[in-house]
């Protein structure tokens, strides 16, 4: 590791401390809680950190030498522009993300798997062997994709709503639409199909 | 006495609701293989009796514990399929999730059955109980694709009655001025918390219904009953005293494992390694609660349905399997006889308390203990990263050398085979297959 990565990992623990003391106090730290957040004994050092983060315009002193955060709450873009190296996203960042699973799946209580076997619905980028996630909490619209039965019949289609007429639609040439005779269940609505490489 | 004159007044001082999922095992088995619904099913084939019946099943007079060649006799269409116990704990979360939408005071009573408190709650839902607890109802039935049997009243002991007036699939409101409505035709032992010795006392006081119980005076009770049952007396006429606990269980009284095998075997050490890997389950378990037991039972079942246990108390509460084989082993040597087929074996960890009130005694070796409390904490750690029996004991190994049920039994959920890359024998995705072939 390059001695520049180091300083930056350091410098960037120091502004993470700030940054949590702001965050859960509403106010910014004073020189010397500065210093016991940080470690520093002396409050020169103290000065001298404040300086440099001056510089970086991370923070500012107003006229009585009181400290205002500055880009402290944003921290990836200030430190990329300074510090050589790639900005480096601080965990704050991370609260907004989601998880694979937030994004798959819509409503848990109501999500079941299915693998598919069929081509019916290949050109729509199904292919046999991968998994679907089936929500049955929704109510199928025109162009979804649904599981139905038809006629006792269990499918994998796209369904087509055209005023009082239902039909299935398969996404693979080979296959005709389907106008159910008697009775179209609706098992559920696919929100996202999974293929697993490795 | 009249009888036509209502127990209480008041329509809804509380109002508690209590939901039974219908034949839970078996309607879980016909959401996720739809082509099964209609038709009978049983589920239980790894223990070769009926675990539970569909509805179906049960009109042809499959009852719960029947012997499954029997079963085929009674009825040759049924579909016996094994136990999946990972898509029902699936099924049973959900569904308690799903009222958790509704009230956030939900008790999960067992895996098929809650107690939600409602009271207070139809301002916000902008209807009367019965309106919420048919949408609870609908929901659950659209989104799980299995039917629950509900009832409301004034306490727990009138909603679990009104939840079993009308099974399956009923929902059953009993306000307060409607209790005795109810009471009048219902034998006095079918009331939750009082059993057949209780019952044939109050018969022996000309009480037979639950009505006639609900309208004895305080007096008699406070004379000859004692508290549970005074308790129950209040809530049947409509004053809830019980009320529902929220708390997802956190608290065992008692910890059980048993497993049956198949073929059943005589073999000395085989049979006390099905032993010791029900006492591992059972500490896991413990464990990951962090409860120890003081007391421990162990027993076996013969091939001829008999069995023979024996209680232990320990002199320190323990959750950790290396100490507890010790006296498990001990408890074997005078159980096993030789030359017998057994079939089952189980433990139960008793007296079950906090792990962190542990008291040592003088004779400890606290280092020692210290030691093991470690080790099981790294196994715990690994179980969870790579599934449970990771890394186990040696006592338990010969379980390994055969499946737990060879021949027809040894069928395996689909759940189990029907891997996604990325799964293993021992991990797998956390929502319910559905086994539709498109």
């Amino acid at each position: 590791m390059s001695p520049v990565t180091v300083n930056e990992k350091k410098l960037q623990s120091k502004i993470s401390a700030i940054r949590k003391f702001h965050e859960k106090n509403g106010r910014m730290p004073s020189y010397s809680e500065i210093g016991d957040l940080i470690g520093f004994r002396s409050k020169n050092a103290v000065f001298k950190l404040i300086d440099k983060l001056q510089s970086l315009r991370i923070l500012e002193k107003d006229k009585k030498g009181r400290l205002i955060p500055l880009s402290l709450i944003n921290p990836v873009r200030v430190l990329g522009t300074v510090e050589a190296g790639f900005p480096s996203p601080a965990e704050e960042e991370l609260v907004d993300t989601m998880s694979l699973d937030d994004l798959l799946i819509q409503n848990r209580e109501a999500s079941f798997l299915l693998k598919v076997s069929g081509d019916s619905m290949t050109g729509a980028g199904i292919m046999p062997g991968d998994m679907v996630i089936v929500d049955k909490s929704q109510t199928a619209k025109s162009g979804d994709i649904v599981i139905a039965q038809v006629d006792g019949e269990w499918t994998l289609k796209y369904l087509r709503k055209r005023g009082e007429h239902v039909s299935l639609i398969a996404a693979n040439p080979k296959y005709q639409p389907i106008k159910p005779k008697n009775e179209l269940k609706i098992a559920g609505v696919v929100t996202a199909v999974l293929r697993k490489y490795k | 006495m009249k009888n036509d004159r209502p127990l209480t007044i008041s329509s809804w001082p509380k109002a508690i609701l209590h939901l039974d999922a219908d034949a839970f095992f078996a309607s879980c088995e016909q959401a996720i293989h739809p082509e099964l619904k209609g038709r009978p099913v049983i589920t239980g084939k790894e223990r070769g009796i009926v675990a539970a019946a569909s509805y179906e099943a049960k009109a042809k007079g499959i009852q719960r514990g029947t012997r499954l060649f029997e079963v085929k006799k009674i009825c040759p269409d049924a579909v016996i399929l094994p136990s999946d116990y990972e898509t029902y704990s699936l099924f049973s979360i959900r569904m308690f999730n799903i009222l958790r939408r509704f009230s956030p005071d939900v008790e999960e009573y067992s895996i098929d059955e809650a107690f939600v408190d409602l009271t207070g709650l139809r301002r916000s839902f902008h209807g009367s109980y019965e309106m919420i607890a048919k949408t609870m109802q609908e929901t659950i039935e659209q989104e799980l694709g299995i039917t629950v049997s509900v009832g409301v009243s004034l306490s727990k002991v009138l909603a679990k009655i009104g939840s079993k007036h009308n099974k399956p699939h009923g929902l059953t409101i009993i306000p307060g001025r409607d209790i005795h409505l109810y009471l009048e035709k219902l034998p006095v032992g079918k009331i939750w918390g009082i059993g057949s010795n209780t019952a044939a006392f109050l018969n022996k006081f000309g009480i037979s219904t639950a009505l006639d119980f609900a309208r004895k005076d305080e007096a008699f009770i406070q004379k000859n009953l004692s508290k549970p049952y005074r308790e129950v007396w209040h809530e049947l006429n409509g004053r809830s005293v019980y009320p529902v606990t929220p708390e997802s269980k956190d608290g065992y009284q008692s910890i059980s494992k048993t497993k049956t095998f198949t073929p059943p075997s005589t073999d000395e050490t085989f049979v006390f390694a099905q032993l010791a890997k029900n006492m591992e389950n059972a500490c896991i378990k413990a464990r990951k609660y962090n409860l120890a037991a003081t007391r421990i039972i162990a027993f076996l079942r013969k091939q001829d349905f008999t069995s023979s246990g024996i209680e232990m108390k320990l002199s320190r509460p323990s959750a950790y399997p290396a100490e507890l084989f010790t006296p498990l082993r001990k408890a074997y040597s005078d159980l096993f006889e030789a030359g017998t087929l057994y079939r089952s074996t189980g433990v139960i960890l008793s007296g079950l308390i906090a792990e962190n009130s542990v008291q040592y005694t003088l004779f400890d070796d606290t280092s020692k203990i210290e030691r093991m409390s470690r080790v099981y904490s790294v196994v715990d750690e690994i179980s969870k990263k790579f599934g449970k029996h990771t890394i186990r004991h040696a006592a338990s190994l010969p379980t390994q050398i055969q499946a737990q049920h060879e021949g027809e039994r040894g069928d395996v959920p689909q759940r189990k085979t029907s891997l996604f890359k990325g799964e293993n024998k021992r991990q797998r995705l956390g929502l319910p297959l559905l086994h539709i072939k498109i």
